[in-house]
């Protein structure tokens, strides 16, 4: 029987089922607290000022926004490939780590996926309002129509992008929401007051733990996780297409499939520890998410780090070794030095060498300074993306077309709002549903924690 | 529908299956068994068998010919565009909407397979013998008219093995 000696217990203190139930529907029952209503609060008005620079954006146009001829998608795709990237970490986490056994993602695995749906949805937005008139969003669906039927281009990476995203977020959410029935069946049983046993009944599905019920959940789990492991990776490749199939200088290039799910997989994990260090922090969930729990978290982080680095070595030594003068002035001109060089050493400096201080035991154990070193892995990761954009589109082939791009408000106030959005999500999230999967958590307690007084260890998977 | 069973409620999953090999060995049928987490051992126990996988297989296979079929249709023989002269059917970057579209029917046809076959629905009228089952009792329910060696005989069993509470309950459905 596999036991996780390496890792120490998943679950600290002498914990039995009803404590891990009621530990984790705590803050469900208690009272709302206060730095909640003040982010929430936070939140809110940047969600508004994003709906004022929508509007702004429907009612008079795209011009509102800084993008030109030359620069012809500036901030709205950075930040789309930006969340996506985010988005991506909640379906890596769970799917990778349940495919792999590794039984420590079960404490983190809810909020992860929680933190890739909202994510995702923020992502979503970006592509919709871009099509310029997003009211007719919908001719992108292939129907058939009356103008013909005229179907859409189904050899464009962007039309892949469309169903990549849709697929995606269809997908994730319901992996996160079968996964916390049982959970909200939990709630509904120990539910004191009639509306939140009516309303948590409601999402149960009728759910009761029997043997029928469990048998098709598993088969379902691994089903899920089989094929959503092979979208994990699909997503984002599709997503480098965007880029890749085009003739720019510095996009055209091979390594930007595998190149971008790794560092989509890389800021998800980033933001995945942000959001973990806040909520053990905020909630007392120390016995669960565990300093093991974060320290694993930093290591695939370093690991990942190092494929970063090597990545954006390899785009350099391409653009000097393919020969092509365009390549070579794109990545020594204009990224490496030129006008973007503040941007690209960010990057640089962000993703591949603040994380590598990770390889010291201090700092993955310090996690003040873990939680900074992944809130500048996201600032990386968001230079990444303008990196690639702003500077490629910004000089191409013909120096009569250069321009420069700076947003303007509208675009700034739709990056805000998505923060604010993101920040509602997550905030709702730790207020209405279990943070942690109970069941699952429970299913590895006799296994791997501290719990002695059980003769035999059984595992469960 | 209404009729009496047997519930004994058990702590711990090694007390449970214990009590689940005797009674399997006497001879008496369970009629299910309620876990606060999926445990394949009363899997095991309660011989049940799922044909989820191979469903999804077939799900996976329809989806892909299904996208496939349409892909030609809309681009070979409904409205064959020339795209600088590429051909229409364009196999290769077909398959990337296949692909995703694929894993979007399988997961899309499981859930439904699942609600179905697990009888997991919104609005759902349930029964669930002991609502502890969910948090952290192992709960296993006998229908009583099913028993032969009368009730005594089991109840002395289970509590032998280690079962915290037996008692005899009407299961009426809730909502």
């Amino acid at each position: 029987m596999y036991k996780t000696d390496v890792r120490g217990p998943l679950i600290l203190g002498d914990k039995n089922y009803r404590q891990i139930s009621d530990d984790v529907i705590a803050p469900i029952n208690q009272p709302i607290p206060g730095w909640w209503k003040v982010a929430f609060f936070i939140a809110l008005l940047m969600a508004i000022f994003g709906v004022l620079a929508l509007y702004q954006t429907v009612a008079v146009g795209l011009g509102t926004w800084g993008v030109n001829n030359s620069v012809g998608w500036g901030w709205e795709i950075i930040n789309f490939v930006w969340w996506i990237g985010i988005g991506h970490a909640g379906t890596a986490f769970s799917i990778f780590l349940l495919i792999l056994r590794q039984k420590w993602r079960t404490s983190i695995n809810r909020a992860a996926e929680a933190m890739t749906v909202v994510a995702v949805m923020c992502a979503a937005i970006f592509p919709a309002i871009h099509m310029g008139r997003v009211w007719l969003a919908f001719f992108i669906f292939p129907y058939p129509n009356t103008r013909g039927s005229l179907w859409v281009n189904f050899n464009s990476p962007l039309f892949w992008d469309f169903i990549a995203i849709s697929a995606y977020l269809l997908i994730s959410a319901s992996f996160w929401y079968f996964g916390m029935v049982p959970d909200f069946a939990t709630i509904r049983d120990k539910a004191t007051s009639k509306i939140k046993k009516a309303v948590y009944g409601f999402f149960a599905f009728g759910w009761t733990g029997s043997s029928r019920e469990w048998l098709r959940y598993e088969a379902l789990s691994y089903v899920l996780g089989g094929i959503a492991a092979v979208l994990v990776v699909s997503v984002h490749s599709i997503v480098s297409t965007d880029f890749a199939v085009s003739v720019i200088p510095g996009w055209h290039t091979t390594v930007f499939p595998p190149y971008f799910v790794v560092g989509a997989i890389f800021s998800g994990f980033a933001m995945v520890m942000t959001l973990m260090i806040i909520i053990r922090k905020m909630y007392k969930f120390q016995e669960y998410v565990t300093d093991s729990h974060l320290n694993a978290i930093a290591k695939i982080l370093v690991f990942v780090s190092l494929i970063m680095g090597t990545a954006y070595a390899t785009e350099v030594f391409i653009g000097w070794y393919s020969g092509s003068e365009y390549e070579m002035f794109t990545f020594f001109k204009n990224r490496v030095t030129g006008d973007y060089a503040f941007q690209f050493w960010a990057m640089v400096i962000c993703n591949a060498f603040i994380p590598q201080l990770f390889w010291f035991k201090k700092v993955r154990q310090n996690l003040t300074i873990a939680f900074i070193i992944s809130i500048f892995i996201n600032i990386g990761m968001w230079y990444e993306r303008f990196n690639i954009l702003i500077t490629s589109l910004s000089k191409d082939y013909l120096p009569s077309s250069w321009t420069t791009y700076s947003p303007t408000w509208v675009e700034i106030g739709i990056y805000i709002g998505t923060l604010g959005l993101f920040t509602m999500g997550v905030l709702l999230f730790f207020k209405y549903i279990p943070m942690i999967a109970i069941s699952e958590v429970k299913s590895v307690l006799k296994v791997t924690s501290v719990n002695t007084n059980d003769q035999k260890h059984m595992s469960h998977e | 529908m209404n009729k009496t069973s047997i519930i004994g409620v058990f702590d711990e999953e090694n007390a449970l299956m214990a009590a689940v090999d005797q009674v399997k060995k006497e001879g008496i049928e369970i009629n299910e068994i309620y876990t606060p987490y999926p445990m394949h051992e009363v899997l095991e126990a309660m011989g049940k068998k799922t044909r989820f996988t191979f469903a999804a297989f077939l799900y996976g296979f329809a989806g892909a010919s299904g996208v496939l079929a349409f892909l030609y249709y809309t681009s070979v023989i409904d409205w064959p565009i020339n795209y600088g002269g590429k051909p229409t059917n364009a196999f290769p970057s077909f398959i990337v909407v296949t692909i995703v579209l694929t894993i979007l029917t399988v997961t899309l046809a499981s859930l439904f397979t699942f609600s179905a076959r697990a009888a997991i629905y919104p609005g759902k009228s349930f029964i669930l013998p002991d609502k502890r089952s969910t948090d952290d009792k192992f709960v296993i329910v006998f229908d009583k008219s099913l028993l032969k060696g009368g009730a005594e005989k089991l109840n002395a069993l289970l509590l032998e093995k280690g079962a915290v509470e037996v008692y005899e309950k009407e299961l009426h459905p809730q909502n």
